[in-house]
């Protein structure tokens, strides 16, 4: 903030009209009569809804009913006797919790910065807090609780491996998330044969576990579908711009929940018997598809809003004509359409939500089975949904957080 | 490079670097590929088709479906067709299509403006909804409504306000009009339909006449009174002519042990609580875009507005809004989409739309033909809903652009 010598000095502020918290009210609640009476009349409602909210948060709601059941609103009916005899198999979820936390604690020390620390942070921290809940989590016993706390070390030990070696770089980091993905597959699915890996059938997997495979396959394979669908979209041949236009509208014309359903009736139909047959793979197929005819929008938009400028300078320079789209269109198009884009991830987490049509049992679904399966919790039906729908809104509001960070790292807007 | 034999080349290029050769050779290849894919899936189904049994065709559209329709709108008799059923079932959805549209552009433009308000606590507020119904999913929001319904008392514990208004679980009574014979109410129906037409007619006539000449000639009231001048006239004609009023106040009734409600208006839980899902959930939506919309008119069209002397409510309505509506127009339109699309979760809140009819029909009758039944049913309502954002958008855009 030093003068620069030569420099026209910064201009002198204005005083400010009004100080204070009262000069603040006064501008920005009763500017003007009506002004005033709106602040009144709103503020009173406000005070009495929060007076009523806030006493029945505390004093009426029963949320010890939400801890009777933490464990389903994780992974459903995983741990049941059904799914897995003997009830030892929720140390699965837990271990692919430790190695995501491990990842986030490695993301962290490669990229530095707030936002991925942040992240990392709140949710080793959550998961640790977990482990000091009085009850819940069906028969939470030490070794579960000592399991959750692991998350703490586990987040240091990759930031210290990130940090103080190089065994870790950007691309091994991707690569390592394929893989840590791969690996909660395999984990949750289990190993013929193997103790203590016994199989559970994807039946069986539910809670926020199922929302979250499916969002995380759904994202990072919608949007390079999606992508490609784009550029067919725009394509100068006839046939390729055909086809990419009615699997556009196609999926996009349609409600998701009537492609799941179809997909239950025909996907075993149209595939022969040697490919998976099981719910979870065509709900992942079908979300996929449906989010990427929308991404393709998205992109087709920001392809469009693009100077053609851009593109015959590169073609000029001599680029080939994918290394244009490459390097030149695709990342100003989609640094252009981030909120977007975003917006499409966030609109495809919530569609996990509607996997119930074809009988998964995600989070609302094991929230509504709960209550309707036990009349003696309707009472605690208010509970029960308002935790559901915060759980979700602390992962979409979440989303779209890091969405307005990174646009603001990249400048969109100012460039 | 000088080896490449003559017939590899196109114009002296080899084919495989020749950019028309390349094209041509994707094109054939996509088109083959999904020739190919397709007629696989085909095949698929084809040989399941045979192999299980499953029966497949269109045949089933004139048998009885026999299946009541929970909710429906126009007559439905179990013993009435597929084919009728499926027009019963679009209709519901159209219903709650056009009611839900209609509520949540209403609330959402609400809502976008208190985004933008001067104060503080009202910008706030919208922008807590905003942010909270936006992102909590619809099927959720739905089951809440959907379980705080079902706690409300049966029909005949339920509330009663003045005897007028009926408040249980399987919905909302109120006392209506009830049209007392089918000729006579839609005789009227049609002439109050006339009388709109008229009232809008010397609306526009009586505002350009204000617009040209500045003399103050109250086009919004001459409207109205055209409007319910026309009405009233033919309730009397009608009356007269066929010796009853078209329409009579009717009030709710509970009947019998059980109770059910006779009489009065009555709107089901089912769409009652579809319509609250969504209207909340889309309207968040809206508010979005009017905000976004109304942001992006330039801010010296509201100072200049301003300083002409227009209030603030004046400068919006006239100024600022109708410029904001080009850029709010094309996302306002798939919010529509969306919403129509949304409606397939009626099923999860008891209220029969057109996926869950269609859904409940796959016991019956052949799931494949059922499912190109509604994928055409839905694309034609996707397409009416862009076929009137595009006029209107026609209606809008800049003259001359």
């Amino acid at each position: 903030m030093a003068a620069n010598p030569g420099m026209a000095q910064p201009p002198i502020l204005p005083p400010r009209a009004s100080m204070g918290a009262l000069g603040w009210a006064r501008a920005n609640l009763f500017s003007t009569w009506h002004n005033g009476a709106l602040t009144v009349v709103v503020g009173a409602a406000l005070a009495l809804a929060l007076w009523f909210g806030l006493r029945w948060v505390f004093l009426d709601a029963n949320w010890g009913t939400i801890a009777v059941i933490g464990g389903r609103f994780i992974i459903g009916g995983f741990n049941t006797d059904q799914a897995c005899p003997g009830n030892n198999c929720f140390w699965r979820p837990q271990v692919s919790l430790l190695m995501i936390t491990a990842l986030l604690g490695m993301a962290w020390g490669i990229i530095g910065g707030s936002i991925t620390a942040r992240i990392a942070i709140v949710v080793a921290a959550a998961a640790a807090l977990c482990a000091f809940l009085p009850y819940g989590f069906d028969r939470m016993g030490v070794d579960v609780r000592l399991l959750l706390l692991a998350n703490l070390p586990a987040l240091g030990a990759g930031w210290a491996l990130a940090r103080y070696t190089s065994l870790v770089s950007a691309r091994r980091l991707i690569i390592l998330a394929v893989a840590v993905f791969l690996a909660t597959l395999v984990l949750l699915r289990g190993i013929p044969g193997v103790p203590g890996l016994q199989p559970v059938a994807v039946l069986y997997w539910g809670g926020l576990t199922l929302n979250l495979i499916l969002a995380v396959a759904g994202i990072t394979l919608s949007l390079p579908i999606g992508i490609l669908l784009a550029l067919g979209r725009r394509s100068q041949l006839p046939v390729v711009k055909l086809l990419c236009v009615a699997f556009i509208e196609v999926f996009r014309g349609v409600p998701l929940i009537t492609l799941l359903f179809m997909s239950q009736h025909l996907v075993p139909l149209a595939f022969p018997e040697t490919f998976p047959r099981n719910s979870l793979f065509s709900a992942g197929v079908v979300i996929t598809l449906f989010s990427a005819a929308y991404m393709a929008e998205n992109v087709r938009g920001g392809l469009q809003a693009l100077n053609p400028g851009q593109a015959e300078a590169a073609r000029a320079l001599g680029l080939a004509g994918w290394q244009t789209t490459l390097f030149i269109s695709l990342p100003q198009a989609i640094r252009n359409v981030i909120p977007a884009i975003v917006g499409q991830f966030i609109g495809l987490f919530k569609d996990t939500s509607l996997v119930y049509i074809i009988g998964m049992v995600d989070l609302v679904e094991v929230g509504r089975t709960f209550i309707l399966g036990n009349p003696e919790y309707r009472i605690s039906t208010k509970e029960v949904f308002i935790f559901i729908a915060l759980v979700f809104w602390v992962f979409t509001y979440g989303m779209s957080y890091v969405s307005r960070r990174v646009e603001q790292y990249l400048g969109v807007g100012v460039r | 490079m000088e080896t490449i034999p003559r017939f590899l080349t196109y114009q002296g290029i080899p084919i495989w670097r020749h950019a028309v050769a390349i094209q041509w050779a994707l094109q054939i290849l996509s088109a083959f590929a999904a020739v190919f894919l397709v007629s696989w899936f085909f095949i698929n189904i084809e040989n399941a088709i045979q192999e299980r049994d499953i029966p497949f065709g269109f045949g089933f559209l004139d048998r009885a479906y026999q299946t009541p329709i929970g909710e429906h709108f126009i007559p439905y008799e179990s013993s009435d067709t597929f084919r009728y059923a499926l027009v019963v079932a679009i209709s519901n959805t159209a219903l709650v299509a056009v009611i839900g549209v209609a509520l949540s552009t209403a609330l959402g433009i609400i809502i976008g403006v208190a985004r933008l308000s001067d104060n503080w606590l009202v910008s706030k507020l919208a922008l807590a909804y905003i942010e909270f119904f936006r992102n909590v999913p619809l099927l959720v929001q739905l089951l809440f409504w959907f379980f705080i319904v079902l706690t409300l008392p049966p029909v005949r514990e339920g509330y009663v306000i003045a005897g007028q208004l009926y408040i249980n679980n399987a919905g909302i009574s109120f006392t209506g009009p009830s049209p007392t014979g089918m000729s006579g109410a839609l005789i009227w129906l049609a002439f109050a339909v006339a009388g709109v037409v008229i009232g809008v007619f010397v609306h526009n006539l009586l505002e350009r006449r204000e617009e040209r000449t500045g003399q103050a000639s109250y086009p919004f009231l001459a409207g109205c009174a055209a409007a319910i001048a026309v009405g009233a006239v033919a309730w009397l004609v009608v009356s007269a002519v066929m010796g009853d009023a078209p329409f009579a106040l009717s009030t709710p009734e509970p009947q019998g042990r059980f109770g059910r409600i006779s009489g009065g208006l009555t709107i089901d839980a089912g769409l009652l609580i579809l319509l609250i899902g969504l209207v909340i959930y889309t309207s968040a939506f809206i508010a979005e875009i009017v905000r976004a919309g109304i942001q992006s008119v330039s801010r010296g069209q509201r100072e200049a507005a301003r300083s002409l002397g227009l209030s603030g409510i004046d400068t919006l309505r006239h100024v600022t809004f109708p410029q904001a509506l080009r850029v709010i127009i094309p996302p306002l339109i798939s919010q529509f989409l969306n919403l129509t699309k949304n409606s397939s979760l009626g099923g999860a809140v008891g209220y029969t739309d057109l996926t869950n009819v269609a859904i409940t029909m796959t016991q019956t009758a052949p799931a494949i033909s059922i499912f190109v039944m509604i994928m055409l049913a839905y694309l034609a309502m996707s397409l009416t809903w862009s076929l009137i954002g595009n006029l209107y958008n026609r209606h809008i855009r800049f003259v001359g652009s």
